[in-house]
């Protein structure tokens, strides 16, 4: 499993260059760039064996564990991980002059980057419990990057809510093990999610209910399931940007990802109706608060968060909705890994030139940053579901999945809550776009390389939504097949 | 004899944790953590015992080394720093607090009810007892303002899942085991981390303070 090293090494080498290099040079940045795009390329391999080979892993009750749903989830991080480290302070920001803040941010960053890969390629699910927890302290610590009162305040709340979700998670955890050991005994991999997946009919499901009530509700928090929601929107808006990216983009799949693993396993011992009824509960709550909330933003940071919201209720109703709505799903999080990210680190941009986050305040976008207002308005136009982006189609397919289980009343409030954030989210755009930018804010923009960088993402989301590409297609159905029971 | 050891154990852990929702003073919370400890590791190690475990005992090794020597040590080093602040006016009062753990451990017992049915482990009365400590931890965070008692919160329930852990399933196994105390470990310090910082920028560890962000 050599690219499987490779993905998580190459992290933790970044990780290590950047806390040995002290105070931060230049090289350290590229060496991380180079160290995520080995990365991605890593997964990228792995996601093409898997396809081909089916899942890779060592003898039985082997800790790694990796199959398409894995593969997929480790090819958005590596992604994502690698914007951030591009286009994080450091490198593209030519303002920046703090060494001790770029060093923070590099160490805390690429190890933000290997807790979430550990955690979709572990198969161990207790282990899987430890990664999670460890990403939201890796990424607690860099909110505050700028130690403004917001910010710390933010992270407060970030790691108080986590840590406590993501206890019940484990007790969760900890009662379907239980279970498992007291009905098979010990035996090696005893916690690992497939020989769970196997044992589940065997188990007692009164007892896996209450252990799956435990587990939504943790991973849920974490996942920023309303109405567990609560730090989301302060945390994602007062990260720096970069950060800000992977925690919308990609942590939060991360932890939809543990819920899914949990919900094959409970429903092999319980009627499926069980999690299906959660699953749309939680997830229509979300995309309502979402979509309401969205209304009432003045912060386009903020709004970003809480369009995340909206995209994961979305994504917990599609894996209730049967394997079609499992596809859509699992399209639709790497879709919003992608679009959400980027829309992230142009808001970053934004925030840097006009040196506010209130949408009022932010005019004329187009006249003095036209690339990045073109891009931003790219990033936003997929993020409400408009073809011809990637979300369109999982959007589609969702809805779609929802129309052949005979969801009738769910894709009737999906589709009007999904209106109503169309209609707000293009509302706050078209103030910032046009009219005229204030006067202390400098006009005009260079094409530098930040810019093609971003230009990739939104390129991409226009192939995934023109015409989905067959090794895509192949790898989502493999994470749906991975999914069956 | 070991489901009574247990037994004990259990309550005694519980009763730490209304310690702090009766008294006002943070060295009383430290001290009453460090006991809670201190009866985690004895149960752990009477599981170990009894179950003839050896990774047990090294697991309650580890407990009193960390959670009850060092944490508890760090936790005076902050006290200093910051004064002793009583927990004055909490969001909700004492007698009301009390009552809303027994309400907990009440529910705890309603929602183990499932699980005991299943099994017939010795260790089984604890489950209930475990859980409602789960719940009153819980309860400490979201009814306390200093942000040092919402740590001490934090980590009494760390002490519930690893009672969990440990009554329930005789411990999970040894490598999920020390990534839990990893990240038991590194929480806190980072939380110790935010304690400074929250005293630095807002000149307070009352987390009233902390409405900057709303909507």
């Amino acid at each position: 499993m050599p690219s499987l090293s490779l993905l998580l090494v190459a992290p933790l080498v970044a990780a290590a260059l950047a806390i040995v290099v002290k105070p931060y040079r230049r090289f350290v940045g590229w060496a991380g760039v180079v160290l995520a795009s080995l990365s991605s390329a890593a997964s990228g391999t792995l996601a093409i064996q898997v396809v081909r080979d089916g899942p890779v892993s060592g003898r039985a009750g082997d800790i790694w564990r990796v199959d398409a749903l894995s593969a997929m989830l480790a090819l958005c991080i590596a992604f994502v991980a690698l914007l951030a480290s591009l286009l994080g302070p450091g490198l593209a920001d030519e303002r920046d002059d703090d060494p001790a803040r770029t060093r923070r941010f590099r160490i805390f960053m690429n190890a933000f980057a290997f807790t979430m890969l550990a955690a979709v390629t572990t198969g161990n699910v207790a282990l899987m419990w430890v990664a999670v927890e460890a990403t939201t302290i890796m990424s607690a610590i860099v909110i505050p990057l700028d130690r403004t009162k917001a910010s710390v305040e933010a992270s407060w709340k970030y790691i108080l809510i986590c840590s406590v979700g993501i206890a019940l998670a484990f007790t969760g955890t900890v009662l379907a093990y239980f279970d498992f050991v007291s009905t098979a005994g010990e035996v090696p991999g005893s916690l690992n999610w497939d020989v769970l997946r196997d044992a589940a009919p065997s188990l007692h499901p009164e007892l896996l209910q209450l252990a799956f009530a435990f587990i939504l509700i943790g991973y849920g928090t974490k996942a920023g399931l309303a109405p567990m929601h609560t730090w989301l929107p302060d945390a994602h808006s007062e990260a720096p940007p970069a950060i800000s990216a992977m925690m919308s983009g990609v942590l939060l799949a991360v932890a939809m990802y543990a819920i899914a693993r949990w919900k094959v396993v409970v429903d092999g011992a319980v009627d499926r109706r069980f999690t299906t009824t959660l699953l749309i509960a939680f997830g229509l709550a979300s995309v309502a608060l979402g979509a309401f909330s969205l209304v009432i933003q003045r912060h386009y940071k903020r709004m970003l968060a809480y369009s995340s919201i909206e995209h994961m209720g979305l994504v917990a109703v599609g894996l209730a909705l049967g394997p079609l709505g499992t596809f859509a799903a699992w399209l639709h999080v790497a879709n919003h890994a992608i679009a959400k990210s980027a829309s992230f680190l142009l808001a970053g941009r934004v925030l840097r030139r006009y040196g506010t986050t209130e949408i009022d305040d932010v005019t004329g976008l187009l006249r003095a940053m036209p690339w990045t207002g073109t891009l931003l308005a790219a990033g936003i136009l997929a993020l409400v579901g408009l073809p011809p982006f990637g979300l369109f189609v999982s959007e589609f397919l969702l809805v779609r999945a929802a129309v052949e289980t005979r969801h009738l009343a769910v894709v009737g409030v999906v589709l009007l809550l999904m209106v109503v954030a169309f209609v707000s989210l293009l509302g706050h755009l078209n103030r910032m776009l046009y009219g005229d930018p204030p006067p202390a804010v400098a006009t005009g923009e260079r094409r530098s390389w930040p810019l093609f960088a971003l230009a990739v993402p939104i390129a991409l989301l226009i192939v995934l939504g023109v015409a989905l590409p067959a090794p895509v297609d192949a790898l989502i159905r493999q994470c749906v097949a991975s999914l069956a029971p | 004899m070991f489901s009574q050891l247990v037994m004990l154990g259990s309550s005694g852990m519980l009763l730490t944790a209304l310690i702090v929702l009766w008294r006002k003073h943070v060295p009383a919370y430290i001290s009453a953590y460090r006991l809670q400890v201190w009866l985690l590791a004895g149960v752990t190690a009477t599981v170990g015992y009894f179950a003839s475990d050896w990774r047990l005992f090294a697991v309650a090794f580890v407990l009193v080394v960390l959670k009850a020597i060092a944490i508890p040590a760090l936790l005076r080093t902050m006290l200093r720093r910051f004064g002793a602040q009583p927990e004055v006016r909490p969001y909700v009062n004492t007698e009301t607090s009390l009552l809303i753990a027994g309400l907990l451990v009440l529910f705890a017992y309603v929602l183990a009810r499932p699980w005991m049915a299943v099994t017939d482990l010795p260790t089984r009365d604890a489950l209930p007892i475990a859980m409602g400590l789960l719940f009153v931890s819980l309860f400490v965070i979201v009814s306390r303002r200093k942000a040092i008692t919402q740590v001490i919160g934090f980590l009494m329930l760390e002490n519930a899942i690893a009672l969990l852990a440990a009554v329930g399933t005789y411990g999970v196994p040894l490598l999920v085991e020390l990534g839990v105390f990893l990240d038991a470990l590194m929480g806190f310090l980072v939380m110790q981390i935010f304690v400074y910082q929250i005293h630095e920028t807002f000149d307070t560890i009352d987390v009233e303070q902390l409405t900057r962000l709303r909507h």
